[in-house]
């Protein structure tokens, strides 16, 4: 699922990649930032976090005409007075007058590296709100975040994660096969699917499944205790051949009734004591009166 | 155990009649009748259904007039969403008034979506004579050995009353959009009433004990109740009606409220005030209210126990989506738990606890369920032989390692 999550990006979604200090989750930001480009998508990132060249690295270069990198890097809180782009700058109207300094036909991605830079300098809750206006507006079609869970309370990292429409949550796989993700995505109708993948991310930049459903850190527990059968290793026969099953499931069992004994039971009549006798086949059903001979 | 009767209605599009006990007093009763109404068994409070049948036995025939249920969220928020509109549309369907406030989606999405009664009465509970049916020759020999319990009544592990009150509802389909207009109702979105979003780093923390959000809509609530006549200010010109109040996902970041991002929240009372404001206006007038609050996102626990005791009725529900207790299969027919976490005592010394509080839900397309958890017959042998060991591992590892230092595998063999 991670594929399908990294390449059709609905119009209103919002892309939440969650990651710690055991595993950077940029590699997969990057890779997003590179699908997009060559689905024709504008790209716009603001990055807090690293530079333009250590963001670019990598990256599709004939598309590099679409990306726009805002630079917040150099002077994010704006103390040289001439800062590109501040945190300060983080709203709605701030963001679409950004984006329509540069000209653009089609629907424009907008990539935040990170969110836990803009998070450390502004209240979650307004950061929240204004998230969800970014998403409802329109003003861009999606929004991809990167948030490291490990700066936050599990509050914050639990409101942001509930806006988001998609979350991947990144760990470092083990036995150095690849990384480990988590999906989770919420569908407009409401719909929630789950997944686990381990994945590895190429050199350029794409992303390979490695393999799927595999759960590093459980341990079931009765995996190395082995059923040991006990009908094994006998010196006589516990088990049944198939004619002597077919024998033993005919064998009429002592107290079933007949058909009519039953539904007369089971349906009393109206009230009259009738005792219904039907003889079995081994009884002796006589008719006399065994005490007519009694000389009395 | 008597089987439910089945009630007959005769059901027209605009106005559902309730289905009323087959008790009647014979005194005049002074409570007046408003459709969708009916007075409770327990307390004589006048109570309405929340549009789920079980849910209404749980929490002891209905919700009462003027009171607050609170609904805890499960984790992505599926089912909780789920219950806000069979809430919403059961008002619909009673032809009460609505009014429904969301800082996420807006309020004419929700109503959009509401389910479809099920108007002819097919989703009814199997009478006598469906079981009378059930057992004719042929099926007999359903069971060979045990045949003369053929005819009792199965184990109830469904929750429900004698007498019906309230309707069942088609998940799969949404509500006719002419039964929808039908109804009146009161919208609150809360973006477009809210003046200015960007927050002040310093001020205003010390000025109102609540943020912009929640006072706006206390105020809004009660213009429009006292707009409408609910709290008796207009006088009887109309007939008396109910308005159903909803409130999505409150606390929630969206509602300008840390309350959930934070553990020490700068705005420790936002909600607690507001809740109090809207328990005295619900109070005063002809209304019910259902809140949901994300509470899994609360860190404060102490913040939650207030919240809780502050409203009357509160459930709270667990998904098992994306929870490690998915995979297990006591649970495998069930889509959640759900907790009571307090039931009100509503001039009255005590109120009707149910008797199980192990409850779990299960979501069907024509019916959302509650029933009572049954733990099935411990079979296997090891399971009830590792938890012996487990605790005589766990005690002995507690008295300073006497004995056999036995680890948690090792059973006891007698």
């Amino acid at each position: 699922m991670l594929l399908e999550v990294l390449q059709g990006t609905e119009a209103g979604g919002f892309i939440l990649i969650q990651d710690s200090v055991n595993y950077c989750g940029r590699h997969l930001l990057k890779s997003c930032i590179n699908t997009a480009l060559k689905r024709e998508e504008v790209v716009h990132v603001l990055g807090f976090e690293v530079s333009q060249e250590e963001l670019n690295d990598g990256l599709d270069r004939t598309s590099a005409q679409r990306l726009h990198f805002h630079n917040a890097y150099s002077d994010p809180l704006g103390w040289t007075g001439n800062s590109p782009f501040t945190v300060h700058q983080f709203t709605l109207e701030d963001i679409s007058t950004l984006l329509k300094q540069t000209p653009q036909a089609k629907a424009v991605t907008l990539v935040i590296d990170s969110l836990s830079w803009i998070l450390r300098h502004h209240d979650p809750a307004a950061i929240c709100q204004k998230l969800q206006a970014l998403k409802k507006g329109g003003v861009v079609r999606a929004v991809i975040g990167l948030l490291h869970s490990d700066l936050h309370q599990r509050g914050t990292v639990g409101s942001i994660c509930h806006l988001a429409t998609s979350v991947i949550t990144v760990a470092p796989g083990t036995r150095g096969l690849g990384a480990f993700a988590k999906i989770t995505r919420r569908t407009k109708s409401g719909k929630l699917m789950q997944d686990e993948e381990i994945f590895s991310i190429n050199e350029d930049l794409t992303v390979t499944i490695q393999s799927k459903r595999s759960h590093p850190g459980s341990t079931p527990m009765n995996t190395d205790e082995s059923e040991v059968d006990p009908t094994a290793n006998l010196t006589f026969n516990l088990r049944l051949s198939d004619t002597q099953r077919e024998a033993k499931e005919k064998l009429p069992l002592p107290f079933v009734f007949s058909k009519e004994k039953k539904s007369a039971l089971l349906h009393p009549g109206t009230g009259s004591g009738r005792i219904l006798y039907e003889p079995d086949a081994n009884d002796d059903y006589d008719q006399e009166d065994p005490d007519d001979d009694l000389d009395v | 155990m008597a089987a439910p009767k089945m009630s007959v209605g005769k059901p027209t599009v605009d106005r559902l009649p309730c289905n009323t006990t087959s008790f009647q007093k014979k005194s005049r009763s002074k409570l007046v009748s408003i459709p969708g109404t009916r007075p409770s068994i327990q307390n004589g409070q006048l109570i309405v259904s929340t549009g789920v049948t079980s849910l209404d036995y749980v929490i002891g025939g209905g919700l009462a007039v003027g009171t607050l249920l609170l609904i805890e969220e499960d984790r992505y928020d599926s089912y909780s969403r789920m219950l806000f509109k069979y809430f919403l549309a059961e008002g619909v369907v009673c032809g009460h008034e609505l009014y429904v406030a969301s800082a996420l989606d807006h309020p004419n999405d929700i109503l959009q979506e509401l389910p479809a009664p099920i108007l002819d009465d097919i989703a009814s509970p199997k009478t006598v004579e469906d079981q009378a049916k059930s057992c004719d020759p042929e099926s007999q020999d359903a069971m060979k050995i045990a045949w003369r319990y053929q005819h009792l009544p199965k184990v109830q592990t469904a929750l429900a009353s004698s007498s019906r009150f309230g309707h069942y509802y088609d998940v799969s389909k949404t509500m006719d959009p002419e039964i929808c207009q039908a109804a009146r109702c009161h919208g609150f979105y809360l973006p477009e009433h809210s003046t200015a979003v960007t927050s002040p780093t310093a001020t205003t923390s010390g000025q109102s004990p609540m943020p912009e959000t929640y006072s706006s809509l206390l105020n809004n609530l009660q213009e429009v109740i006292h707009r409408e006549g609910f709290d008796g200010s207009v006088p009887q010109t109309k007939s008396r009606n109910i308005l159903r109040i909803g409130l999505h996902s409150l606390g929630s970041a969206l509602w300008d409220d840390d309350l959930c991002c934070r553990e020490n929240p700068s705005h420790g009372h936002a909600l607690t005030t507001f809740l109090y404001g809207l328990r005295a206006m619900l109070r005063s007038s002809l209304s019910v209210a259902v809140v949901t609050v994300p509470s899994h996102l609360i860190q404060n626990r102490a913040l939650m126990g207030n919240i809780t005791r502050l409203c009357d009725t509160a459930i709270a529900l667990e998904s098992f989506r994306g929870s490690e207790r998915e995979t297990n299969p006591l649970y495998k027919d069930y889509h959640g738990l759900l907790d009571v976490r307090q039931l009100p005592y509503l001039n009255c010394l005590v109120c009707d606890l149910p008797d199980n509080k192990d409850l779990a839900f299960k979501l069907k397309r024509k019916q959302f369920t509650i029933e009572r958890l049954h733990l099935p017959p411990d079979l296997s042998e090891t399971v009830s032989r590792v938890s012996r060991g487990e605790l005589t591992g766990t005690a002995m590892v507690g008295s300073s390692g006497c004995g056999s230092g036995s680890t948690g595998n090792r059973h006891l063999d007698f």
